[in-house]
């Protein structure tokens, strides 16, 4: 008698038991759940496609046909080897005028965030612009933008590393 | 002595039952916390991506963009809507944006500091648009920063775009 009792106390024990790792393996699971949640994604590349639209539109000094051209144009004056209005080489003021504007706006370095940046112009069959500053990186972020005249393609390819 | 014993069990099998009901609401208690935990987080990053939708788009939006250009700031429009800006206000703590600091910054050509006001424009580097509080999530984007400039050579008006940066400032959940 005093043997089934003992019996049927272990067993309630046993259920006890069981319902107590049941709950913690279900609050085990919940927990790895909440813990591993994707973070947000980093800010992507819009600053850079950003920053290559505004480039695009700088006016610059250098004045061809009585009016001041853009980066884009100078682009397409470089590429016809045309002079600038002070007799400036067009190729010249769009070399200078960019890598200022790219020291002004991604400052490279050790003490700072961005570590490399690369932008090239092309059209299809040579290079017209290289600048490139730093060391190359695996976290990279870049953009491209395409545009043409009189059925010449051009591209402006920009790469920024952290 | 049958009786005695069935009430036992009774009072047993109820002892247990109240047992398991303050062990599930001690682990719903602990699950609740965790969920609630990560709520101000979660607030914030939100935040913080409007933020960077906001900064992506304002440039194209009607009070700012130029005519026939895309991710531009029309500056002579900007210095008119910095006049009127008590008129975008909705009510005594919100603006139209629901931001807390909008200022365009002038990156190149660069220079020394200079705000703008209806004395020093077009020669200063730096618009606060709304300025209410210092502190909060900021999100950055580069902008072209156009206005009208007269070329007295040529007797010409012609639009004068320098590279620039909006940025958008929004207060965090405490």
């Amino acid at each position: 008698m005093i043997k089934n009792k003992k019996s049927k106390g272990q067993e309630e024990m046993v259920g006890f038991a069981l319902i107590i790792i049941l709950v913690s393996v279900i609050l085990l699971v919940f927990l790895a759940f909440s813990l591993n949640k994707p973070k947000t994604e980093a800010t992507g590349s819009y600053e850079v496609n950003s920053f290559l639209q505004s480039t695009l539109q700088y006016t610059t000094n250098c004045q061809t046909s009585k009016r001041f051209n853009t980066i884009q144009d100078l682009v397409f004056e470089c590429d016809l080897k045309e002079k600038c209005f002070d007799e400036k080489d067009t190729c010249k003021v769009l070399n200078e005028t960019l890598t200022d504007i790219l020291k002004e706006s991604w400052p490279t370095g050790e003490e700072w965030p961005n570590k490399r940046y690369e932008l090239i112009i092309n059209t299809g069959e040579e290079i017209i612009l290289n600048i490139q500053e730093g060391n190359l990186t695996n976290n990279c972020k870049g953009s491209s933008q395409i545009f043409s005249k009189s059925k010449k393609e051009f591209s402006i390819n920009f790469e920024v590393c952290e | 002595m049958v009786k005695n014993k069935a009430q036992m069990k009774i009072q047993q099998m109820a002892f247990m039952l109240i047992a398991v009901m303050i062990f599930f609401a001690l682990v719903g208690l602990l699950i609740l916390s965790v969920g609630f935990s990560g709520l101000k987080e979660k607030a914030t990053a939100l935040q913080e991506k409007n933020a960077i939708l906001l900064v992506s788009k304002l440039a194209n939006s009607p009070e700012f963009s130029c005519p026939e250009k895309t991710n531009c700031i029309d500056l002579d429009k900007i210095m008119a809507l910095k006049n009127n800006i008590n008129n975008y206000k909705t009510n005594k703590d919100k603006n139209f944006w629901g931001v807390s600091n909008i200022e365009i910054i002038k990156i190149y050509p660069g220079g020394k500091f200079i705000e703008c006001n209806s004395e020093s424009y077009p020669n200063c580097n730096t618009l606060k648009l709304i300025s209410e509080k210092t502190t909060g999530i900021t999100a950055e984007n580069f902008v072209s920063l156009c206005r009208k400039e007269y070329d007295s050579e040529n007797y010409l008006t012609y639009d004068k775009c320098e590279l620039g940066k909006i940025l958008v400032k929004y207060e965090k959940i405490q």
